[in-house]
């Protein structure tokens, strides 16, 4: 059974995802699955999340490699190149096919898709211009606030009197958020603060391609509990967030690199 | 001796100046201290500072205007004055034939259109983005690891200066990385930096009627590689006061001296609060 490999070279981490199905219609195996920071070199952090996928698979059992992400281009040991839009549309509508739009928010894009009712992109926003709006608006945030990153969603969902932020640039805000730690604003509050901001510009990028009444939310920042919440009250709609939620792309590029490889053979 | 002092509270450094005013208005003294969390304090110790290097007792000091976006922060202030103002009028004053003012601060830029009488015509602010202001200039200068007051030297010796495509001052960190990573050389990849940023300013100062002369204001001002990378963007050469960083507080020292010459009343100044905030 040959395996097919997704890779997502994101902005801040690099996801890889190996998988293999038994011919068409049969059920979808996952081997493995790794993650890593990017860095600079695309190639290195591939291969690096790759070997994490594969464990102790060889690495010659590897029959196609389908990558997508920021960096796909960069991938030299690609066999297909697959824009993040459309892994992320094949992902999710894989996970969760009742959902007709995708949001998700990545390190440095923030991107809001509609997905037809077989899994294809029917129109999509994205917000790359600047980090307002993006997961490094929470990274920035926690970096000043002295949080560690894993512990953002688990702070925010305990906020009682969430703390609006102003600030729509991740600079500036910071200022703001130093602001309100000396008014002696709790760092829960201010925590939530921040994910209502991103569910608000998140809401404005969702409204353009036709917001559903079910969500999926995919990327690294859907672990994040106080998002979801945020999203679930600032929206009004039902959010679905699939397991492994950051490692979306990599899956909906490996099951385009599956079918790829069948009409190959 | 008629003396009054203009302190200007901006979001990273307060500026205090004293002027006189022997029938000929001139600056005695200026005073520059990190605003901090206490504004008042900022302010307070900008003046004092201002007092003592000119030597008289702050008692002399007949009226003091405030203005920055600290200004309903200084209790021992007369007045208060938008710092819109405040830089058309310094800017009238000190670069006489000002028409357009570009005024890059610490946290925020604006561009104003400026009457033959140093009134306010027209301005556009951006606020809302830390592109176009100081600080993201010093957020380049500490990922390239180079002190803030060298990256404008160093920008004037780009030979093929990067291309940077986000204005994003969060985004530009991984641009610096990755242009470093190729081995670029760091004044190409300043040269492009400022570009950027000049270019934006550019796109922000079109929305207001620039007209020559052009005066550049605020602590970038100093910086030689964005007084370069702008004044090519323009196409134009701009004046720079020695004082460009003072501005504020030389235009809110000279409305001061009016106020207290009760001539205030009289001047022609209005501010047209047309200006479209981006």
């Amino acid at each position: 059974m040959p395996l097919v490999a997704g890779i997502d070279c994101g902005s801040g981490f690099t996801k890889a995802m190996v998988v293999s199905q038994d011919g068409p219609g049969a059920d979808l195996l996952v081997l493995g699955k790794g993650q890593t920071r990017s860095g600079i070199n695309v190639d290195q952090a591939a291969e690096k999340a790759l070997e994490l996928a594969l464990n102790d698979i060889p690495r010659s059992d590897v029959a196609y490699i389908a990558a997508t992400g920021f960096g796909r281009y960069g991938l030299s040991f690609r066999d297909i190149a697959i824009t993040e839009i459309t892994s992320a549309a094949r992902g999710a509508f894989y996970l969760c096919p009742a959902s007709h739009a995708v949001l998700d928010i990545g390190s440095q894009t923030t991107r809001a898709i509609a997905v037809t009712s077989t899994g294809k992109v029917q129109t999509f926003k994205s917000n790359d211009k600047c980090a307002a709006g993006s997961g490094m608006f929470i990274a920035r945030a926690a970096r000043y606030l002295e949080v560690p990153l894993e512990q953002v969603g688990d702070l925010s969902v305990k906020a009682a009197h969430p703390q609006p932020i102003s600030s729509v640039c991740a600079v500036l805000a910071e200022s703001e958020i130093i602001n309100h730690v000396s008014c002696g604003v709790s760092v829960e509050d201010i925590l939530r603060g921040i994910h209502d901001s991103l569910a608000d510009r998140s809401g404005a990028l969702l409204k353009r391609v036709g917001l559903a009444r079910t969500l999926t939310f995919i990327g690294g920042v859907a672990h994040q509990h106080g998002m979801i919440d945020a999203l679930r009250q600032r929206l009004g709609v039902e959010v679905e967030v699939p397991h492994d939620c950051e490692y979306v792309c990599a899956l909906g590029a490996a099951l385009l690199g599956l079918r790829r490889l069948a009409a190959r053979n | 001796m008629r003396i009054a002092a203009g302190v200007d509270v901006g979001s990273t450094q307060t500026k205090a100046v004293l002027m006189q005013d022997n029938g000929e208005r001139k600056i005695l003294a200026r005073a520059l201290t990190d605003t901090g969390a206490n504004v008042l304090k900022a302010a307070e110790s900008a003046f004092h500072k201002c007092c003592e290097s000119a030597g008289i007792h702050s008692q002399e000091v007949g009226y003091v205007v405030g203005t920055g976006y600290g200004r309903y922060k200084i209790t021992f202030g007369n007045a208060q004055m938008t710092e819109i103002s405040c830089h058309a009028r310094g800017a009238q004053f000190l670069c006489p034939g000002t028409r357009t003012v570009i005024d890059m601060g610490g946290q925020d830029s604006k561009a104003i259109s400026v009457g033959p009488q140093g009134e306010v015509l027209d301005f556009v602010m951006n606020d809302k983005c830390a592109a176009g202001t100081g600080r993201f200039l010093a957020n380049a200068a500490e990922v390239m690891g180079i002190g803030l007051d060298e990256i404008g030297p160093l920008s004037l010796k780009a030979t093929q200066p990067v291309k940077i495509a986000t204005v994003c001052t969060v985004f530009v960190e991984s641009d610096i990385l990755s242009y470093l990573s190729q081995g670029k050389r760091p004044e190409n990849i300043m040269g492009g930096v400022h570009l950027a940023i000049a270019k934006r300013t550019l796109s922000l100062a079109r929305r207001v009627n620039i007209e020559p002369e052009v005066t550049m204001t605020g602590g970038v001002a100093r910086n030689c590689g964005m007084v370069h990378a702008l004044e090519t963007v323009l196409g134009r050469k701009m004046q720079i006061s020695p004082d460009a960083h003072y501005m504020g507080a030389v235009g809110a020292a000279i409305f001061a001296l009016e106020k207290m010459d009760d001539t205030f009343e009289n001047t022609v100044w209005r501010e047209h609060a047309a200006g479209s905030r981006n």
